[in-house]
Formats: C-alpha cells, structure tokens, sequence
C-alpha cells in the first residue's frame, strides 16, 4: 500500500526539481525547433518570391520605338478602292523594313541589315497594317507609329544585356577614317584605357589558365602511357603507345606555348592589346559616328567603324568613350545593335510602357508580343468545367455518405477508395481522359475535343472530387447532431432537415474544401499534357469547348523556350497564377471567416 | 389541441398516450422492458429515475425519434388517441408535427427568432400567407412568454439569445407545429435557477393545451411541475401516479429508495 501523504512530499524533493528543469527545457527546445522550422519555411518563401518576381521585372514594361513610317498609297492601295488585308500586310513589312534602313542607311552588308530587321518586333509591321486597315484615311500619310521592340532590344534597354557605361576622359582625341575602308585610327592625349585594360588583362590570364588545364590534361596523358609502354608486352602496342605519347607531347608543348604566350601578353598588358569579341566592348561616340575598338595602346588605338564619321579632332566633351563590360559574345545583341540602339535612343524615339499586352495577348513564338490573356481564358472555362462538376457532385456525394448511406461494408468500402483516389498521382486522370473522357465526349458530341476546356475541365473535375468530398464530409461531420434532433423535432423530414439546415451549416466548410479542390486544379498541369491541352494556341478559346491551354501549361512551355525574354514572362507568368491562388485562398478564408456560425 | 378540456376536473381527463408492453433494444442492449403507461391529457407527466435508467428512451418512442438511431429497435404499441404511432401506415415525421419536442441542450436553428419559429409552420404548411405567419409567431412567442424580451429583434439570430430564452424559444418552436403532446428531455438540466424557474411556471401554463412529458433528474422539480410521476429503473416502469402518492406514500421499494436519496 502507498500512502499518499509520503508521496506529497516528493513534490519538493530535489528529483522534483530536475523533472520540472527537463520538462521546461523540452518545452523550450521544441518551441525553439518550431521557430525554425517556421523561419525556414519563410526564407524558403522569400527565397522563391525574390527570384520568381525579380526574374518576372523584366516583363513589366515594354519598349517601343515610335517612328514616322510613310504609307505610299500605290504600295498599300494599288488598286484603289477598299483596302485589301493581304496587300497592306505585305506593304506595312516593307514600309517598316525600308524606313529603318533610310534611319540607318549605314547598315550596308546582308548580315547588318538583318541585325537591323531584328531591332523592332515582327508583330509591329501586322500592327500597323491593323491600324491602318482601321484607318484607311492614313493612307499617302507619314505615320508617326509605335513599333514594339524585339525581345533582345527590350531587354538591351532593360539592361539585361550589360550597358554602356561612359568612361569620363578629360583629353582631346584625334580620329583619322581611313580614306577606303572601314578603319580608324585614333589619337589621344591621355591614357583613358586602363580600367579596359585591366579587365583585358583578366580575361587574358583567364584564357593562359585554361590553356595550363588543358596542358596539364594531355601532361597526364602522356605520363599514363610512358607506364603503358613500360609494361607493354609486344612492338606493336609500342609503336602504338610511343605515337600516343609525341602527338600529346607536342599537343602539350604547344598549349604551354599558347599558356605562355598569353603570360607574357598580360605582362606586357597596357602597350598594346587586341581587344576580341570575348573581351569588353568598347565604343568611341564622336561627330555623329561610332567606332568599336580593336586594337589599344597607350595613346592610340584601332578600331572599326560601325556608323560613318568625317576624320576630326574633338575636344573633350566633344567625344564619348562607352564601355560594355558584358563581353559580345555573352549577349544576343552584337556591338552594330548596340549603336542603333543607342541611335534611337538619342532620337527620343524609344518609350517604355507598362507591358499591357502580357495581360491581354495569347501566346505567341514572339516572346515579346506572347501574352498570358489567352491561358487565362483558358483556366477560367476549365475551372468553370471543373467546378460545375466537383461541387454538385463533390457536396451531395458527401452528403449522401454522411446522412443517408447506411454503414455498412459496402459504404466502407467507398470511403477507403474516396481516400485513396485523392492520393492518385494527377496524370493518371489524364490517362483516364486521354482513353475513356475524351473519345466518349467526341463520340457524343461528333466533333473533336482535344486540347478543349470542357476535356479538361471533366479530368480535373475528377481528380478535384476527392478532395472535395473528403472536406465536405468533416464539414458536414462538424455540425452538431443537435440541429439534426431539432429538425426531426419539429417534424422536418430527412432530406430537409439535410438541406434546410445541415448543408447551410455545412457550407463553409464545403466551399472551402471546394475552392481548395479548384486551387489544386489550376495549378495542374500534368494531366491536361496529356489531353492535349499543351497545343500552341494563339487565340483566345471563346467557350468550353475551343482548344485552349492553361496557365500552369503555358508556364511549362514557356519554360522549356530559348529566348531569353521567355524566361522572364515565365517567371511573370508564375506570378500571375501565384495570384490567382492567393485570391482563391483568401476568399476560401473570407468564406469560412463570414459564415462561420457558433452554436 | 387536447380532445376534452379541464373544466370536468383533472379525474375524467382523457388518456392521451396509451403504452402497453413497449421494449426497445439498443442493438443487444434491452433498454426498455415491457412499460405499459396511460398518459392523461393536459396534464404534466414526470419521468424520473437514475441516470440510465430509460426514461429518456422511452421518451423518445413518443415521437418516433429513437428511428434515426439505426440500431434502435422498438416493440410493443404506443397509442396516440387511440391509434398505434408504431403502425406501418403512420409517418414518423407527421407524428413528430403532433408530438413536439424540446431537448436537454437549448437548439435553437442557427437563423433568425423568426425563423426558428417559423420553419415548422412552412414546411407542414400550415399557413397560407406571410400574415399568418406573423401571427403564428407572435402567438407562439407569447406563448413561451419569450415575445416582450425578442418582440424588438425578430431578425437576430436565435443563438444570441440567453441559455433560458434560447430554451423558451425552443419550446415556441415547437408548439408552432401545433402538436397535441409536448415532450422535454430535461428541458432544465442547462439552465441556471432563474431561467428554470421561468421554463417551470411555462409549462404550468402549457398543460391547458398540452399534454406534457417531462424528464428530468430534479425530483424538486418533478414535485414542482408534475400531477402524475412515473418512476424508471434499469428499463422497467416501477410505479407510476399521481405525483403527490409517489411522493408521500410509494408502494414500490425501491421508489421509496429512489425519493428518499438512497439511490440514484
């Protein structure tokens, strides 16, 4: 028998004590183990907000270029009377082609002229021939038009490619054009090229290690088979081995030549350097031309002329000395887009404005005329599929098992498979509509449904409804059995005390689990790939039943593109659908918060 | 409303409820053995016993709630005004219209007093307009002596009302149903003394037009309220009168126990 009153002493003994320091402590350590987990949960969400939004800034403006372009009436109205589409298109292309070769006549050998195609966008010609079919009456005028800039000029202007960074120089400097080609030469007062050289001297050194490593590799080479042809058993493996070892040795003692070579170029850096097209960029602005550098030393330098100038002498102040660390090779906008870039710069021609078009376009292989407009429509008509299927369905299943099913093996064997299809990996629905949906829906419709909302909405409508009913069934679990009792009570049946006061109590609940369900939905992409929701769509679906794609879709196929400017409009893209689900979230919570009742 | 009213005198009341040989099993359990009881009309009947002891369940037979229970099983005949509420033609949720009822814990509909009142009224149609409506739950509002304190916020939701009014407007709510019999599963048991003194000298007032079952665990209160007790224990009906006898002189000793505290 244990007496009680000797166990109360046990209460300050020193055991007592320590029990009482450990618990404190555990509770401590696991506070503190949830502050951390907590804050690493945060920093991972910053981490993921910070690169998706900052990658994402460089589709928030647009750059145009607004210039007078001339619509000669013979070219886009030959014929006279109404104005024909076909003709216009290909008028408005010429237009906008030939005017900026009058802007930059310059632009003489094939290879330059096609840069120069690549500064505005190919949309910008269809846009003016849209105006203009718009407004006939412009036709014989000079229109002053805003061109949407090319991807790579967007994103010259955004900074994305390096920029220009004006070295100050206080010298006067003297440019001589050679009489019969593109050479200049230039003389000045000062050394103005040291930070160039310094950062040549970088790359040089970087290029005479990468010559070491690569003499180092063909050194081992040559060790292992100086070892082979120790053991080697007959003269045939050794002729073998001993061509293996000259070709390397040579191989090697020309890399090291190359190594040293490259040395010696970095110590003597300063006197006289090449700049190539793995090294800085460096442009003279004078008189109205531009000249790329080639060649530095001290006080003078070669280079080639990009955009004409008369040889001179300009005072400082006169001249610019323009710097692109960003080396040409690293960019896709060589050094003859730089300064026509700049030109239209200088002309004020270029303005940039909030990037509308991402919002209100469909998809384009343009980067910078595609738009997230049309795989939004495309979202809405299949989350309206989605939710006009799983909620009914979803709420009176749930209903149904809760209130009226009997409990018995049969409805247990439901709910376990309920449970276990909301853990059924999503692309397997889209199997599922790949092999039964989509050719009984064509079947019944006698057209085709691939790639259409409705197909899509019905695959996610399935994938959605477990989740659904699972959340519908606790909502509907949580209401009190007492609302039943006083239903019944006053002679309500079962099916209206279910719907006149079970499902509006239960409602909340329900629409919470539902709008989480349609969350889940918009983010999926697996099982509409393979209905063919991934298709290439340009226009925007009009109802359930046109081919669309969706939002998490267009993000993976956006992602997989080359184009620099796509990776920013997927980040973009992210960022649009973050929002959505944010808004779905809040009014998931707004909704419980509103109609949550107390009982 | 009752068949016959009280002017004769409380001895020649009809017999509202006639039980004979009733048993309900709960699955195996037998919870109810063969209770055979008349319950007279606009007279208050207390059923008291121990905790377990069935007076609940067998309550709950008077309206057929004990069918949502799926393992419920009842036996037996249970007359309404002559007629078996058990037989196949009947439908327990008619039934449940006529047999009101008012639970241990206040329910009020989480909806307005108003609706509360009015939701048993529109779904057995008993009115035919918005102005009947009215008057049905004015009436019955005033009836659970519940219309001068909510008269002024007939919007309010029912749940915002205190423990007792919340228990009077549940007791509104059902005879808005204009049922004949009204049962109450320990209509106190969550109500502090005020509030239960209210509810007490309610259903004083209900036994004009009602007949009354009242469970509860109070023999002051089955004392205070009741004209006829019957006494439960471990599922049989030990003894059943007048309040009064089972109160001064009971036959059954184990009445006698129960009254007098030994058990319980």
């Amino acid at each position: 028998m244990v007496d009680l009153t000797e166990l109360s002493a046990k209460h300050t003994s020193a055991e007592a004590a320590s029990r009482v320091r450990k618990r404190n402590a555990s509770q401590v350590r696991l506070k503190l183990t949830g502050l951390f987990a907590i804050g690493l949960a945060g920093l991972a969400l910053v981490a993921l907000l910070w690169t998706v939004v900052g990658s994402a800034m460089g589709t928030v403006t647009e750059h145009y270029v607004t210039i007078s372009v001339p619509v000669p009436a013979e070219d886009f109205n030959p014929e006279g009377g109404e104005l024909d589409s076909v003709t216009v298109g290909r008028a408005a292309q010429a237009a906008v082609r030939d005017r900026m070769r009058t802007i930059f006549d310059f632009a003489d050998t094939r290879a330059e002229q096609r840069e120069l195609a690549d500064i505005v966008s190919s949309g910008a010609a269809f846009e003016l021939a849209d105006t203009i079919l718009e407004n006939p009456e412009l036709v014989g005028q000079d229109v002053e038009f805003s061109l949407v800039a090319s991807d790579v000029a967007d994103l010259y202007y955004k900074g994305f490619y390096g920029r220009l960074t004006d070295v100050p120089t206080s010298t006067s400097v003297r440019v001589e054009i050679a009489e019969d080609s593109d050479e200049a030469s230039i003389f000045l007062q000062q050394n103005v090229f040291r930070e160039v050289v310094d950062a040549v001297k970088i790359e040089l050194q970087r290029r005479a290690d990468r010559a070491r490593d690569a003499a180092q590799l063909q050194d081992n080479g040559v060790r292992a088979f100086e070892r082979r042809l120790e053991t080697a058993s007959n003269e045939e493996e050794r002729a073998e081995f001993q061509t293996e070892i000259t070709s390397r040795t040579t191989e090697r003692d020309r890399l090291i030549g190359i190594a040293e070579d490259l040395e010696n170029q970095v110590q003597t850096a300063g006197t006289s350097d090449t700049l190539d097209n793995r090294m800085p960029s460096v442009l003279l602005k004078a008189g109205g031309g531009w000249i790329k550098l080639t060649q530095i030393q001290q006080q003078t330098a070669q280079g080639t002329v990009i955009e004409p100038l008369e040889t001179a002498e300009f005072q400082a102040g006169e001249w610019q000395m323009l710097v692109n660390t960003t080396p040409e090779v690293s960019r896709k906008v060589s050094d003859f887009q730089t300064v026509i870039l700049e030109d239209l710069a200088d002309m004020d021609t270029v303005t940039s404005q909030f990037n509308w078009r991402f919002l209100s376009a469909g998809d384009s292989r343009e980067p910078e005329l595609a738009g997230i407009w049309g795989a939004a429509v495309g979202s809405f008509w299949t989350m309206i599929v989605t939710f006009l299927l799983a909620f009914p369905i979803g709420s009176l299943a749930a209903m149904y098992l809760e209130e009226f099913a009997p409990k018995n093996a049969i409805t247990d064997f439901v709910e376990v498979n309920i449970n276990n299809l909301a853990a059924v990996p999503s692309i397997v629905f889209g199997l599922l509509g790949l092999a039964v949906i989509l050719p009984l829906m064509n079947a019944l419709g006698n057209d085709d449904f691939r790639s259409a909302p409705l197909i899509g909405g019905t695959v996610l409508a399935l994938m959605t409804l477990p989740t659904i009913i699972i959340a519908s069934r606790a909502a509907i679990r949580a209401v009190p059995p007492s609302i039943r009792d006083a239903a019944l009570g006053v002679g309500a049946s079962k099916l209206q005390t279910s719907f006149h006061h079970v499902l509006p109590l239960a409602m909340p609940g329900i629409l919470t689990g539902t709008i989480i369900g349609m969350a889940q939905a918009l983010g999926e992409t697996a099982p509409l790939l393979m209905i063919g929701m991934v298709a290439f769509i340009v226009d925007i679906p009009q109802g359930v039943t046109d081919s669309a794609s969706v939002i998490p879709v267009q993000i993976f196929r956006w992602s997989d593109l080359p184009e620099r400017a796509f990776s920013s409009r997927t980040s973009a893209a992210i960022c649009v659908l973050l929002i959505f689900l944010v808004i779905m979230n809040a009014l998931a919570v707004f909704l419980r918060k509103r109609f949550e009742r107390r009982w | 409303m009752a068949t016959k009213t009280a002017q004769n005198g409380k001895e020649d009341l009809d017999i509202k409820i006639r039980s004979r040989k009733v048993n309900v099993y709960y699955g195996d359990t037998h919870a109810i053995k063969d209770v055979d009881i008349d319950i007279e009309a606009n007279t208050v009947t207390a059923f008291i016993g121990p905790s377990g002891c069935g007076k609940s369940t067998f309550l709950r037979c008077l309206n057929r709630m004990n069918d949502t229970i799926d393992v419920a099983r009842v036996t037996g005949e249970i007359l309404l005004d002559e007629h078996d509420i058990y037989a196949r033609d009947v439908d327990p949720v008619q039934l449940r219209a006529q047999v009101g009822m008012v639970f241990q814990k206040p329910n009020p509909f989480p909806k307005s007093i108003y609706d509360n009142i009015a939701y048993g009224p529109r779904i057995h149609g008993l009115v035919a307009n918005k102005s009947e409506l009215d008057e049905i739950v004015e009436s019955c509002l005033r009836r659970a002596a519940l219309w001068d304190e909510v008269k002024d916020r007939l919007d309010e939701p029912g749940t915002s009302l205190s423990g007792g009014q919340q228990q009077r407007l549940c007791i509104g709510r059902a005879i808005a149903t204009a049922p004949h019999v009204l049962l109450m599963d320990e209509p106190c048991s969550a109500l502090d003394p005020i509030a239960t003194a209210q509810i007490e000298e309610l259903i004083d007032e209900l036994r004009q037009d009602y007949s009354v079952v009242i469970v509860t665990h109070s023999m002051q209160q089955a004392g205070r309220v009741s004209q006829k007790t019957a006494f439960f224990h471990l599922g049989n009906l030990v003894e059943a009168g007048s309040t009064e006898k089972i109160f001064t002189s009971p036959e059954d000793e184990r009445t006698q126990n129960y009254i007098t505290g030994r058990i319980g």
